[in-house]
């Protein structure tokens, strides 16, 4: 975790000196920041098609994969699969394989529908007002993800909580943060972090946690093959970083 | 002529003339000729998942499997194997992994990201090789397995291994499968090294695979090469292609199940099994 980045949270109305943007997984990578002009470090990977913009306008601003972008690459993904059913040897054409291709392609879009959402449109209306400063936690949400080193699955948990800064969050819409950055390829590490930076984008409450226990299918189908290994990360924004007994807390009432 | 049948076909299976015996081939051997010639003395060789679906022509065993009113392959001698085939495919992989390289590029390109940033650079590859290693059921044989791990015991009581840990893809979906498979046999005077029951899971789940044709192969090929009283295969796994999509329902699991000999004939072995799996 960048812990020196953090600690701009506090101070985020702040000018923020520290100007790498760095536009990762169709994403800010949890520079939090106030809007300024667009700034592209050297550091970014070039020709990605995601402009960099600064953080808080990026998840508004984002350009989201449409519908109808699926529908023009599906033949592509298609012949893609087909083309590798054949290099693992396969017929493809035996009754079994005969659609997969199509099947296995729908598959993929689905497990990267993500890039499809943004967060404004899954935000937008359920954010209210309410006169209450107490932690908020939604736990043991269940997670999806895609490995984007191997293109195989994550599956795991979230625990997320916030203490509100006079604003609430419709519950489902911490599961459809969740999801929109789930669906993607995506690293642990990142996700975590993409989940509780956009909670406080859209919030700004006193402070957010996320956690994330996840099995990782490429150690645990390949490679060192450990079975029961779990990868464990979170992110602490706020007061649930400064504070340690906020902290104990939430970690308390998960683990309940 | 109907090729690749799935293993239920039993209309399709009707219309054939009579299956004869063939002499086991690679799979690969006969996707590129078998299609062709696959006509053997009469006989017509449907290949599916790797081996080929046709009637054992050895009277015992033919009536070991009439029982079940499943008639699938036999995983024949070595003789007829070809035993340098694991390295020659392993050396065609190899020649293969360009391709599948450009076909993963190709789709990380189709979904909208950018293959040029830095955690996507060497995914393709990472991606292709991932997928040879999750197939790698396709090199692999009972025979080699299981040569030499047979024992002459006087043991005929039930034997099982549980618990086997199982990861196979789904054929339809090229989505991870997995779960536990449980094994059990009554010997018929051999007995196999412990660690082979588990080697023939592997060797049948790294494939693209439907989870009641795992179960079947796993029976089957632990039938033919042991010749035991009775085998169960009891397989329980979680489909990511219902769970991460789909109905998305994540606690289901789908169960399946083969009993041959023994188990199938006389329901108190099978409850024996079942019971000592279950718990």
């Amino acid at each position: 975790m960048e812990h020196s980045r953090q600690t701009e949270f506090t101070s985020n109305d702040g000018k923020d000196t520290r100007d790498t943007t760095l536009v990762v997984n169709g994403h800010f990578d949890g520079v939090v920041k106030k809007p300024s002009a667009a700034l592209q470090s050297p550091a970014t990977e070039s020709g990605s098609h995601r402009s960099a913009a600064s953080v808080s306008e990026s998840w508004k601003e984002e350009h989201a994969r449409s519908v109808e972008d699926n529908e023009v690459s599906l033949p592509s993904l298609a012949a893609a699969y087909t083309t590798i059913l054949r290099g693992l040897g396969e017929d493809p054409h035996r009754q079994g394989l005969a659609k997969t291709p199509w099947r296995a392609a729908t598959a993929m879009q689905f497990f990267t529908k993500g890039y499809q959402e943004t967060i404004i449109d899954v935000l937008n209306d359920a954010i209210f007002d309410e006169d209450h400063d107490e932690m908020v936690i939604v736990k043991d949400i269940d997670v999806f993800s895609m490995c984007e080193h191997h293109l195989v699955p994550i599956i795991g948990k979230v625990h997320i909580g916030y203490l509100p800064n006079k604003r609430v969050l419709g519950l489902s819409k911490l599961a459809r943060i969740v999801e929109i950055y789930s669906r993607r390829l995506q690293v642990q590490e990142r996700l975590t972090k993409q989940i509780a930076v956009a909670i406080t984008e859209a919030l700004h409450p006193t402070g957010v946690g996320v956690i994330m226990e996840a099995t990782h299918m490429c150690m645990v189908m390949r490679g060192v093959q450990k079975m029961n290994s779990k990868t464990i990360t979170s992110t602490m924004l706020g007061v649930f970083r400064e504070d340690p007994k906020t902290r104990d807390e939430f970690l308390t009432l998960v683990r309940s | 002529m109907r090729f690749g049948l799935d293993d239920d076909d039993d209309d399709a299976r009707e219309e054939l003339p009579a299956l004869k015996a063939r002499t086991c081939r690679t799979w690969k051997h006969d996707t590129r000729q078998a299609r062709q010639r696959s006509i053997i003395g009469g006989s017509i060789s449907i290949i599916m998942n790797g081996h080929c679906n046709g009637k054992a022509s050895d009277v015992a065993v033919e009536q070991f499997h009439s029982s079940n009113a499943f008639p699938e392959l036999s995983v024949k001698k070595a003789a007829h194997r070809n035993l340098q085939e694991g390295s020659r495919k392993e050396e065609e992989d190899q020649c293969r992994l360009p391709s599948m390289e450009a076909a993963y590029a190709s789709i990380l390109r189709e979904l909208g990201e950018d293959v040029d940033r830095h955690g996507l650079l060497r995914t393709p590859l990472r991606a292709a090789k991932a997928m040879q290693f999750f197939t790698k059921g396709y090199h692999e044989t009972v025979d080699d397995v299981l040569n030499d791990a047979i024992f002459d015991e006087g043991h005929d009581e039930m034997v099982i291994v549980k618990d086997i840990d199982m990861f196979s893809l789904c054929e339809h979906h090229l989505v991870p499968f997995f779960g536990k498979v449980h094994i059990g046999y009554i010997p018929n005077k051999k007995v196999v090294g412990l660690s082979k029951l588990a080697r023939i899971v592997e060797i049948y789940s790294r494939r693209l695979q439907v989870q009641e044709r795992l179960t079947k192969q796993i029976a089957v090929g632990l039938s033919e090469a042991l010749k035991p009283r009775g085998v169960a295969v009891v397989i329980e796994a979680a489909h990511m292609c219902m769970v991460m999509r789909g109905v998305q329902k994540m606690n289901s699991r789908t169960v399946t199940s083969s009993m041959l000999g023994a188990y199938r004939d006389d329901p108190k072995t099978r409850e024996e099994f079942l019971s000592l799996t279950q718990n």
